[in-house]
């Protein structure tokens, strides 16, 4: 017992349960056991997702303050400050609507042309819009955890987009919430269209962790890669839709000490800043387009963690 | 009974202030803020406390869940938390008995090599795990740990501090 407190049982002094040296070796062996079987093995989704729905009610209390000071913020802010995103939007929207008209007419174009050439036809893609509850707290890694989960029929290796750009997919669902891993982090990779040439290639995110960078991999010291370049998706993975806008490149290093070049890009879509999203269906990409009619299109591709 | 000169005689520990307190701090600790690296750990804090002042109640298995529930909550990895948690409750325990004979200041700096370990055990596993080196603003987050220290001992001890016998002249 403590120096100094007035309690009124006596401490046992016999039974005392098992020492604090055995309990420390049974409980480190359990924390080593439950990090080799999630990195590992990866069977450890059951057990998260029942302590996920356990803590959802004090993750929903937690989040409370910050909401309140969100709105609050949004509320003192600026007339004027509110005016200009307006004008910025209607602007958006008016640019917008002369493509969307475009894209009906383009689209019945594009199927009449598919139909005579004997292609596949392009499959539309459905998604759910989803709201960004708050960036992980893990520093080690770039997510973000949105309002939606199994509840809401979302799935494992979902792509999510945002209103300028892919984001990042989703890699861990719970009932009613699910982690996006976005672009930038390090271990999570997109494969890409260079819009200008039509090479394709594959964009990391970048190693280091405040840059919010992609970087253009394997590519040769020789490659058609300008700054400026747009990057969409490519559709050859058979999970993310292709056209997507992915980034632009930036930056160009040819290096003589070495056969590929260092390529930079910025990600369209805002990493930090993002509020509303847009969680696609996964593997309805165009990759059945690429193989011949009696082979059985891809499954659903494993998902990156 | 052997006493620091000029220590306080406190009352019994409330359980359910214990936990309480534990799942308030658990609640402080889910905030979302963002990835903020330098932020205080205040459930480390409060469990190394309560690991120190109350060692047969609060110990190395509720350190051990109450880690899980970081790890899920930090969408990491999982057991990262747990382990750290564990190792810095066993520290507690192993120094529950000299830390409270040193005026509270000097438990702080005492308390600072835990929460050094703690963070120096998760940023190995995660570097080794193939995660992304935080940024050395995680220096700060032990430094502002131990500085919590003697705010954290004032709030949790403040209802054993209350008069045994209360009166009009003494309302608590």
């Amino acid at each position: 017992m403590p120096l100094g407190t007035l309690d009124r049982t006596p401490p046992p002094f016999f039974k005392q349960g098992p020492s604090a040296l055995s309990r420390l070796m049974f409980f480190s062996a359990l924390a080593f056991f439950l990090m080799v079987a999630d990195t590992r093995f990866r069977v450890m989704q059951p057990v998260r997702a029942a302590v996920a729905t356990v803590l959802y009610p004090v993750q929903w209390l937690a989040q409370r303050p910050v909401d309140a000071a969100t709105q609050a913020s949004q509320y003192f802010q600026n007339l004027q400050m509110a005016q200009a995103s307006e004008q910025e939007t209607r602007k958006k929207l008016v640019a917008q609507s002369l493509r969307a008209g475009q894209v009906e007419q383009l689209s019945l174009e594009n199927d009449r042309l598919r139909k005579l050439l004997a292609l596949k036809e392009q499959i539309k893609t459905e998604g759910q819009a989803a709201q960004v509850l708050y960036d992980a707290a893990d520093s080690y890694t770039r997510k973000v955890v949105i309002n939606k989960g199994l509840a809401q029929g979302i799935a494992a290796g979902s792509p999510v987009i945002d209103e300028s750009g892919v984001l990042g997919q989703v890699t861990r669902v719970y009932p009613l919430v699910s982690e996006v891993t976005l672009l930038v982090d390090k271990e999570q990779a997109i494969p890409v269209l260079n819009v200008r040439t039509g090479a394709r290639s594959v964009a990391y995110g970048d190693a280091t962790l405040h840059s919010s960078l992609l970087e253009l991999r394997f590519m040769g010291g020789n490659a058609d890669v300008q700054a400026g370049d747009l990057l969409t998706t490519s559709g050859v993975d058979g999970l993310y839709p292709p056209g997507l806008p992915v980034a632009r490149v930036d930056k160009v290093e040819r290096r003589a000490d070495s056969a590929f070049a260092r390529i930079t890009c910025v990600p369209q879509a805002q990493m930090d800043a993002a509020r509303h999203v847009m969680v696609l269906k996964p593997g309805v990409g165009q990759s059945a387009l690429r193989l011949p009619d009696d082979l059985p299109a891809p499954g659903k591709k494993a998902v990156r963690k | 009974m052997i006493m620091r000169p000029g220590q306080q005689l406190l009352l019994p520990a409330q359980p359910l202030f214990i936990w309480g307190s534990l799942l308030v701090a658990l609640l402080v600790n889910m905030v979302p803020l963002g990835r903020t690296p330098w932020m205080p750990d205040v459930l480390a804090l409060v469990l190394v406390f309560w690991s120190v002042h109350q060692p047969l109640r609060v110990g190395i298995g509720a350190a051990f869940v109450f880690g899980v529930a970081m790890d899920v909550h930090q969408a990491g990895l999982l057991g990262q938390h747990a382990l750290a948690y564990t190792v810095l409750s066993y520290f507690a325990i192993t120094i529950h008995r000299r830390l409270l004979w040193f005026s509270v200041p000097s438990q702080a700096l005492q308390v600072l090599p835990l929460f050094a370990s703690a963070h120096a055990i998760e940023v190995v596993i995660r570097l080794l795990a193939g995660g992304v080196f935080p940024g050395w603003s995680i220096l700060v987050a032990p430094l502002a740990g131990a500085f919590l220290w003697p705010v954290i001992s004032i709030l949790l001890l403040a209802p054993q501090r209350r008069a045994p016998d209360r009166d009009a002249n003494r309302p608590l």
